[in-house]
């Protein structure tokens, strides 16, 4: 489904990202780990269109898309739920889950997926009126995520949807990554939180100052002697 | 301990805010039944119309900085050329109508110049946003956009004005009124027409405005684009859409509002600077970018405004406004209804 | 290029008298090339062609707007905050010297102060005009310190059209020359010298420590603050300046036109102009401004002469520059300028 080739990425004349080759196959669950700082969102954020990549290519289905801006590759079927969220603060929470369909113009399709959001997030359905702004953060999370799916993503980009969470609702929260991969979603998540996400994946790649040094389906990940010196610990 | 003063702050903060928007509303409701007791009720309604319009001003210039993040200095300019627009449109009709009349067309006429105005806007808009403002978006540096777009709408107003001297001449085109009918008597108060139709048509766009921001798909689109750019972006938002079609419509309802008021303001090449300062008194006291206020803000400022006039002088009109503008800015920099800029 | 290259290998000379003169030069603010570019100016006059009476009111309307350039950008490009009250500041300054030098019966006072002493005062007072506009503007930045900035020029507009015992309103003043009955050359070489002594001190102050001071106040207050620079005294002293400079020039310019009033002096087109002057001369540089002023005065002034038939064009080819300038080279000529010597640098440095 998607396929990096030896990708570069840069802000400005600082490269972040080096030759980065990975792959993710339809209905696949891949984790992307590594330290702060290592080009993480800088490779989500390349393939939701937010950023040129420099160098390499980026195939989402056979196509290219290098050259495609952000708002076309939610309309070819990538959602992308960043780091920062970008809630619409004043809105509420039903408005900015109908933002989310946006792309998706018959308005019974719309209700549908809201209903499937709602069933995955009964919480949010509970404030659907109240603004984005005044939720909690776990709350936004799940906001963010529902907002996420609303556009019937073929394939979601999760940038750390753990940060600053108290341990149960990271667990809420990658319990319904899970169930979405059930419902057939194929997901790239991106995460520090090393063992609960190598948990959940299918494979993960490492990536380290800008570059891939390792990967593997996640059981055996989980097992290896680099993994758990330098991120788990142990 | 630590969260609790933030707390308290936010709260006092709220109050605060929230007490300079209460002071100002209660303020400007005294000074309105004043007005209308020592002065009569017309001046009342004189303040209403002139409300009306400064709002629908004030909506477009919030609209353009609330999404944009453009200062709309030109803004002016748009509402000269829909005066402009609806006088050339107007008139030849009101000529031809001397001499055949027709009671179908004088009652469609003074419709043909505004919507021919309100067009022209709409494509003046479209063309300044891509001729102008959209390689500046791609050449600006990061953190120098506002700036560098307002001096950027200066040079554009600089040539608007400068241009309608030279291709349209220096003279003042206007017309005693698009109704030729006698006044109406609204509450034992003589009321000229034009001013209650001028007043109904900034009722009725700031509503179909506010309607379509609110409950349709590209409004919606619009107001995330305003709240998170890139959030917007990732919803499948074009921004080459949305920019023009923001600054279109900010620009047609200016130019809406110069083509009611031409009974008022005679078209001519700086027609724009007065509607401009009140636009600009009217986002700043509310708040920069906030739509909401700056609707809410129009009326304040015509009543503070007609009281001026009445109560000073016309003369005073510019100046002591002005003052009132400079202290409010100085309790509340953000504006008494708060504005996206604020952190 | 080649004064530029010849610059350059002169700069290259470490020792020897002329660099000693060099660094002199340096420590005033000019460049061997800008000594030149003043020289030249101010020997303009000996060419019969600039000895002409309405030529030499060209080049002292240049030298006036080219100090006033000098002092808007010092606000604009050090602090980078836009003065959108500027022209309504230096109104006040002409309004002062002005109501000062007044002898006549139609004003409420007659202090019939010389104008030699009365433009001093207008300075003066706009100064304080500047120190309290800087410290309304204190807590704003970017547009709302512009905005707030407008404001107050167009309050300061509507007083001064509206205080008519002092100023007559509308109608305006006409206020003594400096020079009773003398022709235009003695006026050019006192706003030619107002000029400079605008530029000197300006630079003067930018080449300090202030001058640092006021760049990373206008790059970045918050960090700026970090690393102990009070913002409150740097901004209130950089309007004060800039402000005390533009009442001096107003001065001036009640003196030498003798006719003053509210809209043709005060008015923000009028601050826009000399906006516009600073930006496409390119802004943070003072001397950018200043060395566009003279040729585009004489450029407009050819253009209202040739094409009396158009009347505005002048001004629309102002505003199409600006909007040119902004969008392709917000740099302006000084940025350019900067860039090509840093080309000829490099290239010579290769070869």
């Amino acid at each position: 489904m998607l396929e990096l080739t030896n990708l570069d990425a840069s802000y400005g004349f600082l490269q972040v990202l080096w030759d980065v080759s990975l792959h993710v196959d339809d209905g696949e669950f891949v984790g992307l780990i590594g330290p702060n700082g290592a080009g993480k969102s800088t490779t989500l954020k390349t393939i939701a269109g937010l950023l040129t990549p420099k160098g390499g290519k980026v195939l989402f289905k056979g196509k290219s898309m290098n050259a495609v801006p952000a708002h076309r590759t939610t309309q070819m079927g990538i959602s992308y739920i960043s780091e920062d969220l970008n809630l619409f603060v004043d809105m509420s929470v039903r408005e900015n889950l109908l933002m989310g369909a946006y792309t998706v113009k018959d308005p019974e399709r719309q209700l549908e997926t809201l209903d499937f959001v709602f069933e995955l997030f009964p919480r949010l359905e509970e404030r659907k009126g109240q603004r984005a702004g005044t939720m909690s953060g776990g709350e936004r999370k799940m906001l963010a995520i529902a907002r996420g799916m609303m556009s019937n993503p073929e394939l979601l980009l999760v940038d750390e949807p753990s940060l600053g969470l108290a341990p149960h609702l990271v667990t809420d929260v990658f319990n319904s990554l899970k169930r979405l991969q059930e419902a057939g979603v194929t997901l790239m998540l991106v995460e520090q939180r090393v063992n609960a996400t190598l948990e959940i994946t299918d494979r993960a790649y490492v990536l380290e100052q800008g570059k891939i040094v390792m990967e593997g389906p996640s059981s055996e990940l989980i097992e290896n002697k680099h993994i758990k010196d330098a991120y788990l610990g142990i | 301990m630590e969260q609790k003063t933030s707390l308290a702050d936010a709260l006092r903060e709220t109050i605060s805010e929230n007490l300079a928007a209460t002071i100002i509303l209660v303020a400007t409701a005294v000074l309105a039944v004043w007005l209308g007791i020592s002065a009569g009720l017309s001046q009342v309604i004189i303040s209403l119309v002139t409300g009306g319009m400064w709002a629908l001003m004030a909506v477009g210039l919030a609209l353009v900085f609330g999404v944009m993040n453009v200062p709309h200095f030109a803004h002016g300019e748009s509402f000269m050329v829909g005066a402009f627009v609806a006088y050339f449109v107007f008139t030849p009709i009101r000529d031809y109508l001397a001499q055949n009349p027709n009671p179908a067309l004088t009652a469609v006429a003074p419709f043909a110049g505004m919507i021919a105005a309100a067009l022209a806007g709409a494509v003046l808009g479209v063309i300044l946003e891509r001729l102008l403002f959209y390689p500046l978006r791609i050449k600006s540096r990061a953190g120098e956009w506002v700036m560098n777009a307002f001096l950027l709408t200066v040079g554009i107003s600089f040539v608007m004005t400068n241009g309608a001297r030279l291709l349209i001449g220096a003279t003042f085109r206007g017309i005693p009124g698009y109704w030729l009918v006698p006044p109406l008597e609204i509450l034992g108060t003589r009321i000229a027409v034009d001013r209650v139709m001028a007043f109904a048509i900034a009722l009725v766009s700031i509503a179909a405005l506010w309607f379509f921001l609110g409950r349709t798909r590209t409004g919606r689109a619009i107001r995330a684009v305003s709240q998170d750019e890139v959030g917007a972006q990732m919803m499948g938002i074009n921004l080459n859409f949305i920019f023009p079609l923001t600054f279109s419509l900010a620009t047609a309802m200016a130019a809406l509002a110069g083509a009611s008021l031409l009974f008022m303001f005679q078209a001519y090449p700086t027609v724009g600077l007065t509607p401009l300062y009140f636009a600009w008194f009217v986002v700043m006291m509310a708040g920069l970018g906030n739509v909401a206020g700056a609707i809410v803000g129009g009326f304040i400022v015509a009543v503070f405004q007609t009281a001026t006039q009445q109560f000073a002088g016309i003369a005073w009109t510019d100046v002591i406004p002005t003052a009132l503008m400079i202290v409010i800015l100085l309790v509340v920099p953000f504006g008494i209804f708060g504005s996206e800029m604020e952190e | 290029m080649t004064s530029v290259e010849l610059e350059l290998r002169q700069r290259q000379a470490q020792a020897g008298i002329y660099g000693t003169i060099k660094a002199m030069l340096h420590r005033l603010g000019f460049t061997p090339l800008g000594l030149a570019l003043l020289v030249g100016v101010a020997v303009l006059p000996v060419v019969p062609y600039f000895r002409q009476e309405h030529i030499l009111r060209w080049l002292v309307a240049g030298a006036l707007l080219a100090g006033q350039a000098a002092a808007f950008d010092f606000t604009a490009g050090y602090i980078n905050v836009v003065n959108f009250g500027f022209a309504a500041i230096l109104g006040v300054g002409a309004y002062t010297s002005a109501i000062l030098a007044n002898e006549m019966p139609f004003l409420i006072v007659q202090p019939g102060i010389s104008p030699w002493i009365g433009i001093w005062i207008g300075g003066l007072v706009a100064g304080l005009l500047g120190l309290g506009l800087g410290w309304l503007t204190l807590r704003l930045r970017g547009i709302y310190a512009a905005v707030m900035a407008w404001f107050v020029g167009l309050a300061l507009l509507g007083l001064v059209r509206n205080l008519t015992p002092l100023t007559r309103g509308a109608l305006g003043l006409s206020p003594p020359t400096l020079l009773p009955g003398a022709g235009n050359l003695p006026y050019f070489y006192i706003i030619f010298g107002m000029m400079l002594v605008v530029y000197v001190v300006l630079r003067q102050v930018t080449l300090s420590h202030v001058g640092l001071a006021f760049k990373a106040i206008g790059q970045n207050i918050g960090a700026a603050k970090a690393s102990g620079i009070n913002p409150t005294y740097y901004r209130v002293l950089n309007f004060a300046l800039s402000c005390a400079f533009a009442g001096w020039l107003g001065g001036f310019y009640a003196h030498y036109y003798a006719s003053l009033t509210p809209a043709t002096l005060m008015h923000t087109s009028k601050t826009v102009e000399v906006l516009a002057i600073a930006y496409i001369g390119g802004r943070g540089s003072l001397w950018g401004g200043m060395v566009l002023a003279f040729p585009f005065v004489f450029f407009i002034q050819h253009l209202r002469s040739t094409f009396t038939d158009l009347p505005g064009l002048h001004l629309v080819i102002y505003g199409a520059l600006m909007i040119l300038v902004m969008i392709f080279y917000p740099d302006g000529l000084s940025g350019l300028w900067e860039a090509t010597l840093e080309k000829v640098r490099s290239a010579l440095s290769k070869s």
